[in-house]
């Protein structure tokens, strides 16, 4: 009895892992046959949750072209989510063949995503990312359907070249450029009478923006002078201002540690020692967006991705202005592509939807609805809805910047294996636990290593 | 007649096939990653045991190893005293027990991060409630997240906030299979309090004891979310425990193939601590 009851038992189980296993063995069957034959036709809607292919492929008969989906993945920091959307419909209304499937992940998930995408065989044939050359090996070529390179870059902002175009080969369109920048909390200046520099003539000095700070503290009640975000990238327009760089010119050293590298660290090191930048955000991890928005900071060192997110703010006035030089100008550009990938089956449809994206009139309402400066030379003036004139102090801050910037930016491929170094180096600097002279030397050192096991 | 002997096995199926696929296996293939040079992307480059070599050598690895080290050995013995102490209140016959005892499990119930962010909110530096008390009744403010010792501190106060809980569920149970006739005895006999304590509760608690040991040990090697949503691992790197490490290796400067042999590193000392316990208490027997 016992052993007929535990007979029947194991066999219910077996069945019931044999129905598990066979189901979970065709589900990877289809999808590998699906990958293999380097076609994502009529997938439905890309989740492949039982959506085959039949609705996609009726209703196809008014144009040429075969009925494709695009995997598109997405991240959204403001509201350009929302105006991808409506550009996206306007394309499938024009090109009703083509179904784009926006795949939304949080930015911090981006990379695990793609890597994962990628080396499971599927690429997704659109993506939107900031790290371009870690994909170079992966990302579709552009040449076979721009035309002429040269005439193809040269509508774009130069600064922007090394991030899209790698081994000779167009391997992204931008999207938006970003570039690093002062928002001061108005209110706090105005009590204490500081007034900021009305045009790029007036710029201030450090030392000179460093007394301006010190008055809004002590006139104007503000608790701390100057917030700084936490990042390498943001930290770098210091370096430039004083004149260094984070590479030499051909990218083959450090020159972190030269003169200049030292001085900005030292100037970065005291700015905290005089209590005008609160030790809490290099050393404590505090949100500096959180501290601005208390009303009790005079500025917050960001750039104009915070416009749309500080634009709710209601309890105190804030604007833009020209940040402080040191030997020279300088601001940091960044920027946003998007890319297609490699055997995804369905290239050619994204290389036609990435020269859609790039035209001077999608690509100027993207970034005017999305309150994003635009890498086009002819996209220049925008009617944004909001903060023009802020807008114009970015473009003249990232009209000030040097080469060395986007040089040294757009070796993502190094830069991505010692940023956290880098942020470490400088905290050890800040907390006074090493001079800005060993931190950078050491930085300097490490870097060099990256290079000579990367090359 | 007796079952057939493969009944049993079918019964571990469902797991057994869970495991390997979601756990096995990709614990192997973290061993291959581990001698083999690897961003994720490109082909992988077999490189032997390089990997392990730097690692030996790496001062900054050993450094981190060493923060790990220091951080269990300060949290398990706090939790451990902290979790038994608690249990043993409230396995007596008070008033609200039940409510005393959904409170100190309550954090458990919350994720680490948002555990690290109430921490934040409490200890933040410029706008944290306990500066601001601080400041209001005219002391200095501390600086509980950017100065290194403070912020050791703050990440073990948090822990023990989030965990005791859990372990103390361990304890009662723990404590309530032990017979009363013991203490009774001991109570003729005249035993005082602390006398009871070592000779009867804690012997008897021996398994318990070790299970709690193994577990809060593994867990608090692995430490993460906390420290994340915390610190972030700051001031610097003070409290930057080695999972950290391994992900910032892994994710951010995506060496896949270093970070797999420092997972790897980790998985064995983890072993034989857990062995060693093991056989210290000889598998939680009771001599």
């Amino acid at each position: 009895m016992d052993n007929k009851k535990g007979r029947i038992l194991g066999i219910l189980l077996l069945a019931v892992m044999l129905v598990f296993g066979l189901a979970a063995c065709g589900g990877g069957s289809g999808k590998g046959g699906n990958a293999s034959d380097g076609s994502r036709q009529s997938e439905g809607d890309g989740g492949g949750s039982g959506n085959t292919g039949a609705s996609d492929d009726s209703g196809s008969g008014n144009t040429g072209g075969k009925q494709v989906t695009l995997d598109f993945v997405w991240f959204t920091d403001g509201i350009e989510g929302e105006v991808m959307k409506a550009i996206i419909k306007d394309y499938e209304a024009e090109n009703p063949n083509v179904k784009i499937n926006l795949v939304e992940v949080a930015y911090s998930d981006l990379s695990t995503k793609l890597r994962t995408m990628i080396a499971g065989g599927r690429p997704p044939a659109l993506a939107r990312v900031t790290d371009t050359g870690y994909y170079k090996n992966q990302a579709l070529p552009l040449d076979d359907y721009i035309g002429d390179q040269e005439a193809f870059t040269s509508q774009f902002m130069d600064s922007i070249k090394p991030y899209y175009v790698m081994d000779g080969k167009v391997i992204a369109v931008p999207m938006d450029v970003t570039a690093n920048g002062l928002i001061y909390n108005k209110t706090l200046f105005d009590k204490a009478g500081v007034q900021v520099p009305q045009s790029p003539d007036e710029v201030w000095t450090w030392d000179e923006f460093k007394d301006a700070l010190k008055q809004v503290m002590e006139k104007g009640g503000a608790k701390f002078g100057l917030v700084w975000d936490f990042t390498p990238h943001r930290y770098s327009t210091l370096l430039y201002q004083f004149g260094g760089s984070i590479f030499n010119a051909d990218g083959t050293a450090a020159a972190i540690n030269d003169d200049a590298g030292v001085k900005a660290l030292e100037y970065f090191v005291q700015l905290h020692k005089d209590g005008i930048i609160p030790e809490s955000v290099w050393l404590g991890g505090e949100n500096p967006n959180n501290l601005f928005r208390t009303g009790t900071v005079a500025a917050h060192l960001a750039g104009n991705w915070m416009l749309s997110n500080y634009r709710e703010i209601t309890e105190f006035e804030w604007g833009v202005t020209y940040m402080p030089k040191a030997e020279r100008r300088s601001s940091v550009p960044g920027g946003k592509y998007v890319m297609a990938f490699k055997g995804s089956g369905v290239e050619d449809e994204a290389a036609k939807f990435l020269l859609y994206l790039s035209s001077k009139e999608v690509n100027g309402r993207y970034c005017q609805e999305s309150l994003f400066i635009s890498p086009r030379k002819d996209n220049a003036q925008l009617d944004y809805a909001f903060g023009k004139e802020m807008f114009e102090i970015f473009s003249n801050e990232l009209a000030n910047t040097p080469a060395e910037a986007a040089n040294d930016w757009s070796r993502q491929e190094l830069i991505t294996q010692f940023t956290t170094d880098m942020r470490n180096q400088i905290v050890e600097a800040v907390a006074g636990n090493m001079t800005p002279q060993k931190a950078m030397d050491q930085l300097a050192a490490l870097i060099n290593a990256i290079i000579a096991n990367t090359n | 007649m007796r079952p057939k002997s493969y009944v049993p096995y079918v019964f571990l199926m469902p797991n057994l096939l869970i495991f390997s696929v979601f756990i096995v296996f990709p614990a192997l293939f973290g061993i291959v990653y581990s001698f083999h040079k690897y961003d994720g992307l490109n082909p992988m480059e077999f490189v032997g045991f390089r990997n392990y070599a730097s690692l030996l050598q790496s001062r900054e690895f050993w450094e981190v190893m060493r923060r790990t080290f220091v951080y269990v050995v300060t949290a398990v013995p706090l939790i451990f005293a902290g979790a038994l102490l608690i249990a043993m209140m409230l396995v007596q016959e008070i008033r609200g027990r039940g409510l005393f005892r959904a409170v100190y499990y309550w954090p458990v119930m919350i994720s680490f991060i948002i555990v690290g962010l109430t921490w934040k909110w409490i200890l933040g530096d410029s706008f944290g409630v306990v500066n601001y008390l601080l400041e209001r009744i005219g002391l200095e403010p501390v600086k509980w997240l950017s100065d290194p010792t403070y912020a050791k501190l703050s990440v073990i106060l948090a822990t023990l906030w989030s965990r005791i809980g859990f372990y103390m569920v361990i304890f009662i149970a723990g404590l309530q299979s032990i017979p009363q006739d013991y203490y009774e005895a001991a109570r003729i006999d005249g035993a005082n309090r602390i006398r009871t304590f070592f000779n009867i509760t804690l012997p008897l608690l021996k398994p318990t004891s070790l299970l709690v040991l193994i577990l809060s040990v593994i867990e608090a090697f692995k430490q993460y979310p906390l420290m994340m949503a915390l610190t972030g691992g700051g001031p610097g790197k003070a409290t930057t425990n080695i999972v950290q490490y391994i992900y910032q290796t892994g994710f951010i400067k995506m060496q896949l193939g270093m970070a797999s042999a420092m997972s790897v590193v980790l998985f064995v000392i983890i072993a034989v601590f857990t062995v060693f316990q093991f056989r210290l208490t000889r598998g939680g027997a009771i001599e």
